[in-house]
C-alpha cells in the first residue's frame, strides 16, 4: 500500500455554490410572492377558509347530484375523451408513417412533424375556447379539441416508436420487389402496432381528464356540473361531482393500465416508462413535450 | 414430428380466436354509442373551415399586444404563479416521492398512505384543483398558485419516483449497514445520485407550469389567462390570436432553454 | 467477540440460506469464509450487523443480541461494524471524502448529515481514514473516476472511518484483477494486525484464503461445513464444501488471466 502523505486543498466552490443556489431560491420566492397579492392575513385565513369549506364538502350529496344526471354528465366525458382519443389515433397512425425518418423522405416528414409540433402546442382548452363559436357549446366542441390535440401527441409518440424499430425487415421486403406500403404493412406494422396502441390507451387515460376539465368551458362532460355547483357554492353537490370523476378516472386508469401490461408483454414490447415524462405531463391535456 | 419422407403433417391454420373478435366487436359498437351521445357530425368539419367567423381573428392589432399593461404584466404575474408553485410543488415532492418508493420508504404505513393520497390527488383533473381553489381563495394568482403547486407536486412525484424507483440500492445499504438513521441515510446514500434528475424534472415541471397558467386563466385563476379569457368574452378574437402567437413563442424559448439546461445535467 | 447460536436464515420465498449455525469468533481474528455461490457467505455476514434477520437463533456481537432488536439498537451495532461490498457500493457521483464520511453517519447528528454539514472531527477522522489506505490525495476526486482497486479502498476508509471493532468484507475482491485483489488483501490483513480489529472476508478462491487467511469456515447449502486452520485444508475438505474437485477456476492465480497489468496506485 503506497502511503500518500499529502492533503489536498478542498476546492473553493462546494460550500459557496450551495449557499448561492440558495440565495436564488429564495430570492425568487420572495419575488415570486410578492406579485401573488398575498397579504398576511390572507396567507393566514387560507388555510381557515379551505378548512371551512372542506367541512361543507363532508358528507358528498351523491343522492341529489344523482338526480341531477351527473352520473350521464360524467359518462359523457367518458364518450368524449373515447371518441377523440379514436380520432386522433385514427389520424394520427398514417401521418406518423410519413413523419419517421427512416421511412419517409425528407420533404414529406418535415412538415408533417412541424404539424404535429405546432397541433400540441395549443392546449385543449383553447382549442375549445376557439371552436366553441363555430361549433356551439356541447360535447363535440370537447370532442373535437380532444381529437385535434391528441393528433399532435399521439403522432409524436407514434413517430418516435416507428423510428425504433429495427430495419431489418425492411430491408427484407425490399430485397423481395415490395413496395413501400408492402414494407409498411408487413415489416413495420407488426413491430411497432403494440407499443403504439399502449400509447392510444395511455392517451385515452389522459383524455378522460382533459374532457371533465372541458366541460368547464361548456364544452360537454361533468366539468360543467362542477362549476356550478361551486358557483352557488353548495358544497356537498361539488364533492360529490368530484368524487364521481376520481372514482371513474381511477377505474379507468387501472382498467387501463393492466390491459397496456397486457398488450406489451404480449406483444413485441415497448417502454413506455420513457415516455412518462412526455406523458404524464400531459395531465393537465394542455402540457406536453 | 419427423416427416417421413414423401409425406409430412401439416399444422391446422390458428382460427381467430372468439374471444378476440368478440372484443373488437364490442368496442366497435362502444365506439358507435358514444360517437352517437357525443353528436358526432363529419358536416361540421367543413362548416368549421368556411365559417365566417374566422375572419375575426384577423388582422392581429399588434399595437395592443405590445402595450405592456395588456400582455407583459400578466406574463410577469404568469412567470411569479410557475416560480412559486414549481419551488413549493418540487419541494414537497421530495419526501413525499420518497415515501412512495419501496427502496427508501421509512416504513409500510407511509409507503401505503402516500400512494394512496398521491392516487386519488392525481385523478382529480388540474382545472378542478384551480377551480377548487378560486372559489376557497378567491379569484387571482394566489389561487393559481395553490392550484398549480398541487398539480407541480402531483407531477413532480410521478417523474421523480420513478428515478428513486431505479436507482442503485447499493450506497443505500452501505449507509445503512454504517449504522445511519433513516434522513441522513437517504441525503448521503441515495440523494447525491437522483439529484440531477431532480432537477432536470423541477425544470421539466417549470415549463408545464407557464403553459399551465394560460389555462389557469380562463377559470379565473391568474396570469396571461385571465386576460385571454376577458378578451374571448368580448369576442375580441384579433386579441387573442395575438397573445396566443406571443405565448407560443415564450413557450417555445422557454422550451429550448429548459433542454440544454437538463441535456447539461444528465 | 461474536457468538452464534443456532441460527437459521430463511428467505421470504421459501429459500433456506442457513440451516444451524454455531459458530464462535474471538477479537482479532482474521477468518475467511469460503464455498459456492449460494451457499450462505452473504447471509452469514449480514446476520451480524442484521442487514437480513435471522429467522431463528441468536446472535451475540459483543454482548448485543441482534436477533429481534430494536432499530435503535441495530444503529448502534452496526455503527461499530464496518463493512465491505463486492460492488463498492460507493456514491459515484460524488467525491470520496463524501463517500468516506458514511463511515460516521451513526456518531454525526441526524441533521447535521442531512443538511451534509460534517463537524470539523469527523470530517479529520474521513481524512485520517484515507490516510491509512493510501488514497487521501483523492480526497476531493468524484468517486466513479477512480479505478476497481481505489474504489474498494475508498470502501475499506469508509469502514475504517466508523472505528469499528468488527469488519466484514463481503467478496471485496471478486471485481478485481489478481494484482489488485492481493493489494486490498494485503491492506485487509494489515488492518486487522496493526488495528486488532476482527475481520471476517468471504471469499472465491481457495488460493488467496490460502495466502491471507489463518481459519477458515467452509459453508455449503447453508450449512457449516469445516472451521479450522487453513493449514489443514486439503483436496477431501475443499471437495466437502465444494461438492467436487478443485479446478483452475477455483484458484486466483491459474483461473484468472490478469487483465491491464498492475491497477491502482
Amino acid at each position: 500500500m503506497t502511503a500518500t502523505t499529502q492533503r489536498p486543498a478542498p476546492p473553493r466552490w462546494t460550500g459557496e455554490r450551495r449557499g448561492a443556489i440558495g440565495v436564488v431560491l429564495l430570492v425568487a420566492m420572495v419575488w415570486s410572492i410578492s406579485g401573488l397579492d398575498v397579504t398576511l392575513d390572507r396567507l393566514l385565513g387560507a388555510p381557515s377558509d379551505a378548512w371551512a369549506i372542506l367541512r361543507q364538502m363532508i358528507p358528498p350529496a351523491f343522492a341529489r347530484v344523482a338526480a341531477r344526471g351527473a352520473v350521464g354528465k360524467v359518462f359523457e366525458s367518458v364518450y368524449i375523451a373515447w371518441i377523440g382519443t379514436v380520432i386522433g389515433a385514427l389520424l394520427s397512425l398514417p401521418l406518423a408513417f410519413m413523419a419517421a425518418h427512416n421511412v419517409a423522405p425528407i420533404w414529406i416528414r418535415v412538415p408533417i412533424r412541424q404539424l404535429f409540433n405546432a397541433i400540441r402546442a395549443v392546449p385543449e382548452l383553447i382549442l375549445a375556447v376557439i371552436l366553441i363559436p363555430i361549433t356551439g357549446l356541447g360535447p363535440w366542441a370537447g370532442t373535437l379539441a380532444i381529437g385535434i390535440h391528441s393528433i399532435g401527441t399521439l403522432g409524436k409518440w407514434a413517430t418516435e416508436s416507428i423510428e425504433s424499430i429495427d430495419s431489418g425487415p425492411i430491408e427484407a421486403v425490399e430485397s423481395t420487389g415490395g413496395r413501400w406500403v408492402s414494407s409498411m404493412r408487413w415489416a413495420v406494422f407488426p413491430q411497432v402496432m403494440s407499443t403504439i396502441s399502449s400509447y392510444w390507451l395511455f392517451r385515452f387515460e389522459i383524455n378522460v381528464r382533459a374532457s371533465a376539465v372541458l366541460g368547464m368551458i361548456g364544452a360537454g362532460g361533468v366539468g360543467s356540473e362542477l362549476v356550478s355547483h361551486l358557483v352557488f357554492r353548495d358544497f356537498p353537490a361539488a364533492s360529490a361531482v368530484l368524487a364521481l370523476t376520481v372514482g371513474v378516472v381511477l377505474t379507468i386508469d387501472t382498467v387501463s393500465a393492466a390491459v397496456r401490461r397486457r398488450i406489451i408483454t404480449g406483444g413485441v414490447g415497448g417502454d413506455d416508462s420513457s415516455r412518462s415524462a412526455e406523458a404524464l405531463s400531459d395531465l393537465t391535456g394542455i402540457n406536453h413535450r | 414430428m419427423t416427416p417421413t419422407p414423401g409425406q409430412s403433417t401439416r399444422p391446422e391454420r390458428p382460427r381467430l380466436r372468439a374471444r378476440t373478435v368478440g372484443i373488437a366487436a364490442a368496442l366497435m359498437a362502444f365506439s358507435v354509442f358514444a360517437a352517437r351521445e357525443v353528436g358526432f357530425d363529419p358536416s361540421t368539419f367543413w362548416e368549421v373551415w368556411s365559417n365566417p367567423l374566422w375572419e375575426k381573428f384577423w388582422p392581429i392589432p399588434w399595437d395592443w399586444v405590445f402595450d405592456s399593461g395588456n400582455v407583459l404584466q400578466p406574463f410577469v404575474e404568469t412567470f411569479q404563479i410557475a416560480t412559486i408553485s414549481t419551488i413549493l410543488g418540487c419541494g414537497l415532492a421530495l419526501p413525499v416521492s420518497f415515501a412512495m418508493s419501496s427502496l427508501t420508504t421509512p416504513n409500510r404505513p407511509t409507503y401505503l398512505v402516500s400512494r394512496a393520497v398521491m392516487n386519488v390527488v392525481r385523478a382529480v383533473p388540474d382545472l378542478f384543483w384551480a377551480k377548487l381553489m378560486v372559489t376557497a381563495i378567491g379569484i387571482g394568482a394566489f389561487a393559481g398558485a395553490w392550484a398549480l403547486t398541487i398539480f407541480s407536486l402531483a407531477v413532480m412525484v410521478k417523474l421523480f419516483s420513478e428515478t428513486v424507483d431505479g436507482a442503485d440500492p447499493g450506497p443505500l445499504e452501505a449507509a445503512r449497514a454504517a449504522g445511519g438513521r433513516h434522513a441522513p441515510s437517504l441525503r448521503t446514500g441515495i440523494l447525491p445520485t437522483v439529484f440531477p434528475d431532480y432537477v432536470a424534472h423541477a425544470l421539466y415541471v417549470f415549463e408545464l407550469n407557464v403553459r399551465a397558467s394560460v389555462v389557469l386563466g380562463l377559470v379565473g385563476a391568474g396570469g396571461i389567462g385571465r386576460v385571454l379569457e376577458a378578451q374571448r368574452q368580448f369576442f375580441r378574437f384579433d386579441r387573442v390570436l395575438g397573445m396566443l402567437v406571443i405565448i407560443f413563442v415564450v413557450v417555445w424559448v422557454i422550451e429550448q432553454v429548459s433542454v440544454s439546461l437538463r441535456k447539461r445535467l444528465i | 467477540m461474536i457468538r452464534l447460536e443456532d441460527v437459521s436464515v430463511t428467505y421470504p420465498g421459501g429459500v433456506e440460506a442457513l440451516r444451524g449455525i454455531d459458530l464462535t469468533i474471538g477479537d482479532g481474528e482474521f477468518v475467511v469464509i469460503v464455498g459456492l455461490s449460494g451457499a450462505g457467505k452473504s447471509t452469514l455476514l449480514r446476520v451480524l450487523n442484521g442487514l437480513v434477520p435471522a429467522t431463528s437463533g441468536s446472535v451475540v456481537v459483543d454482548g448485543t443480541e441482534v436477533v429481534g432488536a430494536s432499530a435503535a439498537t441495530l444503529r448502534q451495532v452496526r455503527s461499530r461494524i464496518g463493512m465491505i461490498f463486492q460492488t463498492f457500493n460507493l456514491v459515484n457521483r460524488t467525491s470520496v471524502l463524501n463517500n468516506v464520511l458514511m463511515g460516521r453517519l451513526s456518531v454525526v447528528p441526524a441533521w447535521r448529515s442531512t443538511l451534509g454539514l460534517w463537524p470539523a472531527e469527523d470530517r479529520e477522522a474521513a481524512m485520517a481514514a484515507l490516510e491509512r489506505v493510501g488514497i487521501v490525495d483523492k480526497a476531493y476526486v468524484r468517486a466513479s473516476n477512480l479505478s476497481g482497486g481505489q474504489q474498494q479502498r475508498v470502501g475499506i476508509a469508509r469502514a475504517l472511518a466508523q472505528e469499528p471493532g468488527l469488519m466484514l468484507a463481503d467478496e471485496p475482491v471478486a471485481a478485481l484483477d489478481p494484482v489488485t485483489s492481493r493489494q486490498v488483501m494485503g491492506d485487509l490483513q494489515k488492518i486487522n494486525r496493526e488495528l486488532g480489529i476482527t475481520t471476517l472476508v468471504n471469499l472465491h478462491f481457495l488460493d488467496l484464503a490460502k495466502e491471507y487467511g489463518r481459519r477458515l469456515i467452509g459453508l455449503r447449502d447453508g450449512e457449516m461445513i469445516f472451521d479450522g486452520d487453513i493449514a489443514d485444508v486439503d483436496d477431501d475438505t475443499f471437495r466437502d464444501i465444494y461438492g467436487r474437485s478443485i479446478t483452475d477456476e477455483d484458484l486466483l492465480a491459474m483461473g484468472d488471466s490478469p487483465t491491464d497489468g498492475s491497477e491502482g496506485g
